[in-house]
């Protein structure tokens, strides 16, 4: 029998009169689970493993090239322990949002670490994978039909940005891992996926109550974060008819009212609202108490479901090579114009680059210690002792790119202005060569919803077995 | 009284790629209701800070987390060309100095 039968009919024969417990592994898969909290967290005996293993908040990059964010040591060191957890509870494994982003390359490259780990430690499982990739002809049929809409001031999307986009994928809801529970797995790797799905697809599935299950998930998604002291040590919730428990696996972090409260705020633009595409939890009489000084018991969440089914997506395209270059400066003179050097400076190296070829590159700044982080202007104060120079171009070919900033490296080393002392040089490079290839860029261009009639096809389910 | 002398906790984070979410989370009830009441967290206060259309800033009032949660847009979507912070994680200094 499959850990997802066994659970689903345990739990079928209970009747609404046991709670189930959910282990929350971590936030982000790769990065490092630590054992000691994740083997507290098995010896509670939970019911589920899940976890969560992406983000759009990585930026544009994995999303359009394909790679992972985590190191593969790293992730296949995690990938191991969350699945021998598992197979040894016999219980099921839910990974979203596979390898970073979630696009095809990015899950085939989780789906081979798992075969590899399986084939190592002599394991055999059935194994569901949910793919989240958006077919560009899905979706065009999608703009044909005025089935999708930008977010936040995004711009309306065409058939041109469709073809454009390296990747795009959709963020699936609990319906397709309840598909995947439902076939009989003992393991599911999902692609692109929204991280409450990931905790509370089995308990709804299970019968339990969707608006305390998808709360229960949206605490949990970021294991301990959500505690005092906050971290990513292995969490467990316990959800009942009513409500669910809060308690971190690690034994200095508590999970207090104020702070699993505050968490609803982590990454939401709304607190007492997240938009899923089966419905809408509605946590405007969401209630905390504390059961001691390191449980939290939750109660009041609704759940409402949606007319008509939506799914966010998301697509970056490429947008040229970036080459980059690191510098710093001491000079009092310097640093005060710097400014008016740095354009003087940029007009010189596109008269040169641009001798016989066109002005094909966007060459932009940011000095730190003066006005290098902030998005908003910076109130001037005194200037600083020390700067640090970044300059980064994109330009379509890495060649062109490399060009760019070695020529402009050059340039601005050796500027000349008015009332300069330091004729030597302008700028320190902490190595040679101080001008790095990074690769291609990206850019996020789809970022809206869609009209999903069909959430099924959207997200199929193939089962393998390992 | 400074927000950075008042608040536990003054962050930013993106809410999806176009906006930048800023938590003023408090220790105390008293705090929390003192800033919550002041007319320094206010969309026509903030807006300037961020260099922002007033309408485009969102001031939510979140007393069971003892949290004020302020929304504003990003002027240059996450790591698009010329982006400063893609994780906006960086972005709550202009709200430090704020008096309450």
């Amino acid at each position: 029998m499959t850990a997802s039968a066994r659970i689903l009919d345990h739990f079928s024969k209970a009747n609404g009169s046991e709670p189930i417990r959910i282990l929350g592994a971590s936030g982000q898969l790769g990065y490092g689970v630590p054992t000691p909290a994740f083997s507290a967290g098995l010896e509670r005996k939970p019911h589920l493993i899940g976890c969560d293993m992406g983000s759009i908040d990585i930026g544009p990059y994995y999303l359009g090239s394909g790679e992972l964010a985590t190191a593969p040591a790293a992730t296949r060191r995690d990938l191991r322990k969350v699945l021998l957890g598992a197979l040894k509870l016999k219980i099921p494994l839910i990974i979203g949002s596979a390898g970073s982003a979630g696009a095809k390359p990015h899950l085939e490259q989780t789906l081979a670490i798992m075969r590899e780990i399986a084939r190592e430690e002599g394991l055999g499982f059935r194994m569901g994978v949910l793919r989240a990739d958006i077919e560009r002809t899905v979706l065009k049929e999608a703009l044909r039909l005025n089935g999708v809409t930008p977010i936040d001031g995004m711009s309306t999307l065409d058939a041109t940005e469709v073809d454009a986009a390296s990747n795009i994928v959709g963020q699936m809801g609990m319906s397709a891992f309840q598909r995947a529970l439902a076939a009989g797995v003992d393991v599911v790797v999902a692609g692109r996926a929204c991280d409450t799905a990931i905790f509370a697809a089995l308990p709804a599935a299970a019968g339990f109550p969707v608006g305390p299950a998808q709360h229960m998930a949206k605490i949990i998604e970021c294991a301990s974060l959500c505690c005092v002291p906050g971290g990513r040590d292995s969490i467990l919730a316990t959800l009942d008819q009513e409500g669910f428990e809060i308690e971190s696996m690690a034994p200095q972090r508590r999970a207090t009212p104020v702070s699993v409260a505050a968490h609803s705020l982590y990454e939401q633009s709304d607190p007492f609202t997240v938009q899923e595409p089966e419905g809408r939890l509605d946590l405007a009489r969401a209630r905390y108490h504390a059961l001691d000084d390191r449980r939290t018991r939750v109660v009041g969440a609704l759940w409402e479901e949606a007319r008509e089914p939506w799914v966010k997506i998301e697509g970056a395209r490429h947008v040229g090579e970036r080459a980059i270059l690191l510098c710093g400066t001491a000079d009092p003179g310097f640093i005060a114009n710097y400014e008016q050097l740095l354009q003087e400076v940029e007009r010189v190296v596109r008269d040169l680059v641009c001798e016989d070829a066109a002005e094909d590159y966007a060459l932009t700044w940011r000095v730190y210690g003066v006005n290098g982080v902030r998005m908003t202007p910076v109130t001037r104060n005194a200037p600083p002792g020390e700067a640090f120079i970044l300059g980064e171009c994109i330009a379509p070919t890495r060649e062109r790119a490399a060009e760019v900033v070695r020529t402009t490296k050059q340039y601005l080393l050796h500027h000349g202005y008015e009332g300069r002392l330091s004729t030597a040089g302008n700028l320190a490079f902490p190595f040679t060569p101080p001008e790095v290839s990074v690769g291609p860029a990206y850019r996020f261009n789809v970022y809206h919803l869609m009209r999903a009639s069909d959430l099924d096809a959207l997200f199929p389910l193939e089962i393998e077995t390992v | 009284m400074q927000l950075q002398d008042l608040a536990q906790v003054v962050r930013s984070k993106n809410a999806g790629p176009r906006r930048i979410t800023l938590d003023v989370i408090f220790r105390t009830d008293a705090e929390y209701q003192r800033a919550a009441q002041s007319e320094a967290l206010t969309a026509e206060k903030i807006a300037p800070l961020y260099g922002v259309a007033v309408d485009s800033v969102t001031v939510i009032n979140y007393p069971l987390g003892r949290a004020i949660k302020i929304v504003v847009p990003r002027q240059i979507m996450s790591g698009d060309p010329g982006d400063r912070d893609v994780y906006g994680a960086q972005q709550h200094t202009p709200l430090l100095k704020l008096e309450i």
